[in-house]
């Protein structure tokens, strides 16, 4: 005997409910620990790759054994570090609410 | 008058702004395209520029924008002119103004490659936009700083049950920082952990109440009852106004307050500031939740918690003190500030929302639905005061709050806490990263010119002691109806912004500049009113008795308010020249909207 199904309206509904409570929640925690991330990966991509960006660093031996990983990322990360930031963009500093 | 009606007209003006003129602007003027590639997709980083599903981006920028303003705007209007005027304008703000100003700044980013606010300012209209908008930052923030600091300080000295739930929230925080970032437990068990053990002290605290009236006590007789500051308050005797007075326990709640926004301000924001507002949030979602859907069935189930207690109006130019002036217009539409249109949405929630739009359907429902959704929070503020009534305005609140959660079963003198708690615990959460924000503005506009303010403990000592020297002056009133100004003059900005960059691209600009008359006209007025308010009111007063702190204080006020003035008169020179620039040029050939499936 099949088990009797819910609408799919209601389904959809719950999903919704879901996201938006996730949203709420947890959704900031998880942006947060990926902004941290990414500032350290930042540092890192400037110590060994930031000649790319002007820094004037002689790129070692490493950061040519790390250039074929990290070339699908170079403009992105280039994007980001030139983009002009106003403090008020990060998370950091979000009021949440007023 | 009852608490259904004004529930059946929330859901009514929610439905009907969002549907028959939201979607028909996001339609036919904005033009939004479904196809069209967002800057989240085309700029993806995986942090700044991610794409996210439409339901959880509602959810954030839900929570990014609703907090403690709406609360208190509702409060503070239906105690100065009664529930009509405010419900009123709370209806026709959210319909017309509120939605479109949230909704455009999401736009204005969303089709400028991601840029922010100030970066699109510098663009279409001039480089010193930036320079003002830092200002108004600071000053904006510092009064809310104040107002909020002072509100709670107050209710914390006349609210001792409350004291154990805080201090439980603070440490708890602390403990949900270390569990999620250091000792990787998982979100669920650490959220029902620490909320749980928060929820239980704030409903202790009837059985806390006498060790902390003790302790106030004890303070107020450090100085044999003689209070620290006295000042002229034109809101008490039946706001005729008369003499009030800081006594030490005030004083102490304020400092340590401030103590507790010093440790926000500097500790990593994973430490402390983050874990405290997720905490906060649940207490509040709880009790507003529950008031909400208690309003709604109070009339069946418990009568006596639905009817309206207040007057419904209370005239055009109430009293305030002996020679303060509050007309209706403009006082009213500055006092109900963000549950019906808000400058700092757009400043902030624009910026980290937009970046993240999968889609450009996603736009209206993302901002204008969470605008809409946060009028809902100022309406039930609205109904807690209006069927509250027993002593001051917060008072009333929490009893109307209190008795709206009650409706569930929950003993009134426990629904009463949670409401008291919920309320300091939704200003607390914003007031430490107000200040948190305050010390990075100090240090980006005046860092150069004055290296101390670079350093952080610097920074926020400032920022702290001017708002500390604000709840000296104990004119909170007029605090609040001052950043109520600024916040509404940065609505204003934004609107202007999006009008200018409307007749850039030749769309149909009126939905944004008419808006955008009406609030600059407005906010200006009512910062001048404030200003003629606060120098006949309270700086004359105190300076004919002699009061030197409260002179001071209310001067520097009356300073920040021509200062906003003359920012605001300095925008609107430089956008209506941008304006009349763009709207000069030939007009780009129209295009149909888009099909949607």
């Amino acid at each position: 005997m099949d088990t009797p199904r819910l609408p799919n309206w209601f389904g959809g509904a719950w999903t919704a409910l879901r996201q938006f409570m996730y949203g709420l929640t947890g959704y900031e925690f998880s942006r947060h620990a990926l902004a941290m991330r990414h500032e350290m990966e930042a540092v890192f991509m400037v110590v060994t790759l930031g000649d790319l960006t002007g820094v004037p660093i002689l790129p070692p031996i490493y950061s040519l054994r790390l250039l074929p990983y990290v070339v699908p990322e170079i403009a992105t990360w280039k994007r980001h570090m030139a983009r002009r930031k106003e403090f008020w963009e990060k998370d950091e500093y979000d009021l949440h609410g007023l | 008058m009852n608490t259904l009606l004004a529930v059946i007209i929330g859901a009514l003006t929610v439905y009907l702004a969002y549907t028959l003129y939201a979607r028909r602007i996001d339609r036919y003027v904005i033009q939004s395209d479904p196809k069209r590639a967002t800057p989240a997709k085309l700029y993806m980083d995986g942090v700044d520029f991610m794409p996210t599903n439409r339901n959880i981006l509602f959810g954030y920028h839900f929570k990014s924008i609703a907090a403690a303003g709406p609360i208190i705007g509702a409060i503070v209007a239906a105690t100065l002119w009664g529930w009509l005027p405010s419900i009123i304008w709370l209806v026709l703000g959210v319909s017309f103004i509120g939605w479109a100003s949230d909704y455009s700044a999401i736009v204005l980013s969303v089709r400028n490659e991601g840029n922010s606010l100030s970066a699109v300012a510098h663009k279409l209209i001039s480089p010193r936009t930036r320079s003002i908008l830092f200002l108004f930052i600071f000053f904006y923030l510092l009064l809310v700083a104040g107002a909020f600091v002072g509100i709670m300080a107050g209710v914390m000295q006349g609210q001792p049950r409350t004291h154990l739930g805080i201090i439980v929230l603070v440490g708890m925080g602390l403990l949900l920082g270390q569990m999620l970032y250091r000792w990787r437990v998982g979100l669920v068990g650490a959220t029902v952990l620490t909320v749980g053990i928060t929820l239980v002290a704030i409903l202790s605290g009837p059985w806390s109440e006498g060790t902390f009236t003790a302790l106030n006590t004890a303070l107020d007789g450090l100085t044999g009852g003689t209070p620290l500051v006295t000042y002229f308050d034109p809101t008490l005797a039946g706001f005729k106004g008369a003499e009030a007075k800081i006594m030490p326990s005030l004083f102490f709640w304020a400092v340590a307050i401030c103590i507790f926004c010093y440790a926000g301000s500097v500790l990593p924001i994973w430490r402390m500031a983050q874990p405290v507002v997720y905490v906060g949030f649940w207490i509040t979602a709880l009790a507003m939740v529950l008031g909400l859907g208690g309003a709604a069935v109070a009339g069946f189930v418990k009568p006596e918690v639905a009817q309206f207690q207040i007057p419904a109006f209370k005239g055009f130019n109430p009293q305030l003190g002996p020679a303060g002036i509050m007309p209706l217009w403009p006082m009213l539409f500055v006092t109900i500030a963000c549950g019906a249109i808000s400058g700092w949405h757009a400043l902030f929630g624009s910026v980290g929302t937009a970046r993240q739009i999968e889609n450009e359907a996603d736009m209206l429902p993302v901002g204008g639905g969470s605008m809409l959704t946060e009028f809902l929070l100022g309406l039930l503020a609205l109904l807690a005061v209006s069927v509250g009534a027993k002593g001051a305005p917060v008072g009333a609140f929490a009893n109307g709050l209190g008795g709206f959660i009650s409706v569930w079963g929950v003993p009134l003198q426990y629904a009463v806490s949670l409401a008291f708690a919920a309320f300091i615990v939704i200003v607390l959460v914003v007031t430490q990263l107000i200040f948190r924000v305050m010390r990075v503005t100090l240090s980006e506009w005046l860092g150069e010119v004055i290296p101390p303010c670079r350093n952080q403990h610097v920074a926020s000592l400032i920022s702290i002691a001017l708002a500390l020297l604000l709840v000296m002056t104990g004119t909170w009133i007029y605090l609040w109806q001052l950043f109520g100004g600024a916040n509404q003059l940065m609505a204003a900005l934004s609107l202007l912004l999006v009008t200018v960059w409307l007749a850039s691209v030749g769309k149909n600009w009126l939905y944004a500049g008419l808006p955008t008359i009406f609030m600059y006209v407005t906010t200006v007025a009512s910062i001048l009113v404030t200003a003629y308010n606060l120098y006949f009111n309270v700086y004359q007063p105190n300076r004919e008795a002699g009061r030197t702190l409260p002179m001071i204080g209310s001067g520097l006020m009356v300073l920040v308010a021509l200062l906003l003035v003359i920012a605001a008169v300095v925008i609107a020179v430089d956008g209506v020249r941008a304006f009349m620039k763009y709207l000069r040029r030939p007009s780009p050939a129209p295009t149909t909207a888009p099909a949607r499936g």
